[in-house]
């Protein structure tokens, strides 16, 4: 009985299939087409390894770049790397997500070249670290601003020791 | 003149592979040999190759269905290892997601077994309702399966605004009241189906150790929320349904109250959502050397995880029980002289899920 009287009430409704024009709103934790801001990207690696399906991979061209690689095939969209990502250079916008052609493979390949730069102390070529991070690091206009790693651990150090020992006795140490 | 008549490995119930074999006399069926493993990926063993973040979403891909469950008592694992509590609003949400997918799951079975009854219209109605239940799991996790919600720790994504999905509740338990619970225990059609079909004494159901609702519909009142209590359901009370017939319209009674006790549940959960974080760790997780085993109750019943650790980047050994892997053998007993043409109800009224089951 119950049934018959949907029924009934259904002849008079609309009907309940949802155009485009009604759809959803995508919600803001969508997680669509990923995006990578090789700008932001410190090469770390942090995204491949938590990418369980191995979607992202990177290559390396010695002394020149860091390339970043993502292959949507494999892509299971967990949101993962965008989550662990500590410099927030991968998002996963709202857009809906590029296709895949076929299980051979063919399909959205996405590349990102993360260009080395010369240490301005000691020439070494290595992954600059983004603005932001640099400016919470070492301040604006700092000289430690183009140093490698290494070079920014010397001079860590160095200031570290300036404090705590004058500075001509520092010199008498080396 | 006896026959034997195989019902599958394609499309016997939910369009996944198994395959029941049965021996008949006439109409009426003598006995049945499950078989199923037609769609094994060793997701036991690529889980000894994965690290703790990858696992979970590896973990995830057991279930289609009830995929936030199984991440989730993966990770309870992990925790209980690294002896890490979870704070109070991710347990909340935890507890939310898990009452959100027991609805979509139930109402999912409740719409496939309209259609194998052939009653199409109901089916149509039960999917309307359950497209709510994704809206809303799709607004909170932005995904409609695979929410990727948890991880080691806590909760990946928050619940800003809780009382936006209070509308949405009304709608379904309104919609169940009314339409779907009456139609399924009032209406001839669908009464003439189910009743005294497919039955299994307590006395079977304790011999082919069913859990979840199939065994709370044959008298058996087990549940893992209510025996062993985890995440919040100490907190918001709860009570399990328990039905004594066990035959199908028991197991259709059985979870149709439990999508209104689910309902209850997550209103609770969302209008006493306490503040805090999301989680207790930072960054990537370390789990020390150790193992632990977690029941947890999936839709389809208790889900039974242990986990091992030896302290390196991977998990040593996880081992996953799932529900339906002792559900399904069951179907052997509920179908012995009972027409060929209720098997197809029978079967689909145990819940069998074949990706859960060959993992």
């Amino acid at each position: 009985m119950a049934m018959l009287k949907t029924i009934l009430g259904n002849l008079l409704r609309p009907p309940r299939t949802r155009g485009p024009a009604d759809m959803p709103d995508v919600p803001p934790v969508y997680r669509g087409a990923l995006a990578h801001d090789a700008a932001r990207c410190t090469a770390c690696g942090t995204c491949a390894f938590v990418c369980a399906p191995k979607a992202i991979t990177f290559t390396q061209d010695p002394g020149v770049s860091v390339s970043w690689h993502f292959f949507i095939g494999q892509c299971s969209f967990c949101g993962l790397c965008a989550q662990n990502c500590p410099t927030q250079a991968i998002g996963l916008q709202a857009d809906a997500p590029g296709a895949t052609n076929s299980a051979a493979g063919d399909g959205l390949r996405l590349e990102s070249v993360v260009r080395l730069q010369p240490c301005t102390r000691c020439g070494a070529a290595h992954v600059p670290l983004p603005d932001a991070v640099m400016e919470a690091l070492w301040g604006v206009g700092e000289a430690e601003r183009g140093y490698c790693p290494e070079c920014r651990r010397r001079a860590a150090s160095e200031k570290l020791r300036a404090a705590f020992v004058p500075v001509q006795e520092a010199h008498h140490d080396r | 003149m006896p026959y034997s008549f195989p019902l599958g490995p394609y499309h016997p119930a939910l369009e996944e592979p198994f395959k029941v074999k049965v021996q008949c006399r006439g109409e009426v069926i003598d006995s049945a040999t499950v078989e199923v493993g037609f769609s094994f990926r060793g997701i036991e063993l690529l889980a000894q190759k994965r690290n703790w973040v990858e696992v979970i979403t590896l973990i995830e891909r057991v279930c289609g269905i009830c995929s936030n469950t199984h991440a989730m008592t993966f990770c309870m694992a992990a925790e209980t290892i690294a002896g890490i509590e979870i704070p109070k609003r991710a347990t909340h949400i935890r507890t939310i997601i898990a009452e959100l997918e027991r609805l979509h799951s139930h109402l999912l079975w409740a719409g496939v077994g309209a259609e194998d009854i052939g009653f199409h219209s109901l089916f149509m109605e039960v999917f309307t309702l359950r497209e709510l239940v994704m809206d809303t799991l799709e607004a909170i996790s932005g995904n409609r399966v695979n929410y990727g919600m948890n991880c080691i720790g806590g909760v990946l994504r928050d619940i800003p605004d809780p009382k936006r999905y209070l509308p949405a509740l009304d709608t379904l338990s309104k919609g169940l009241a009314e339409i779907v619970i009456p139609t399924f225990t009032e209406n001839p059609t669908a009464l003439a189906r189910t009743r005294g079909v497919g039955q299994l004494t307590q006395q079977q159901a304790v011999e082919w150790a069913v859990v979840g609702p199939v065994a709370r519909a044959s008298g058996l009142d087990i549940d893992v929320r209510k025996d062993q209590p985890y995440l919040s359901y100490a907190d918001l009370g709860f009570e399990s349904v328990v039905r004594p017939e066990g035959d199908v319209l028991a197991r259709v009674v059985v979870r149709a109250l439990e999508m209104v006790e689910s309902i209850r549940l997550i209103r609770e959960a969302l209008l006493s959502l306490p503040v805090g974080p999301l989680r207790a760790t930072e960054g990537l997780p370390e789990i020390p050397i150790g193992e632990a085993t977690i029941r947890t109750e999936a839709p389809r019943g208790e889900a039974f995880y242990y986990v091992a650790s030896e302290g390196g980047a991977t998990p040593a050994r996880v081992k996953i029980r799932t529900p339906s892997f002792v559900n399904i053998p069951a179907i052997e007993a509920m179908v012995v002289g009972q027409p060929l043409a209720d098997l197809s109800i029978i079967q689909a009224s145990v819940d069998p899920c074949i990706s859960c089951t060959d993992r």
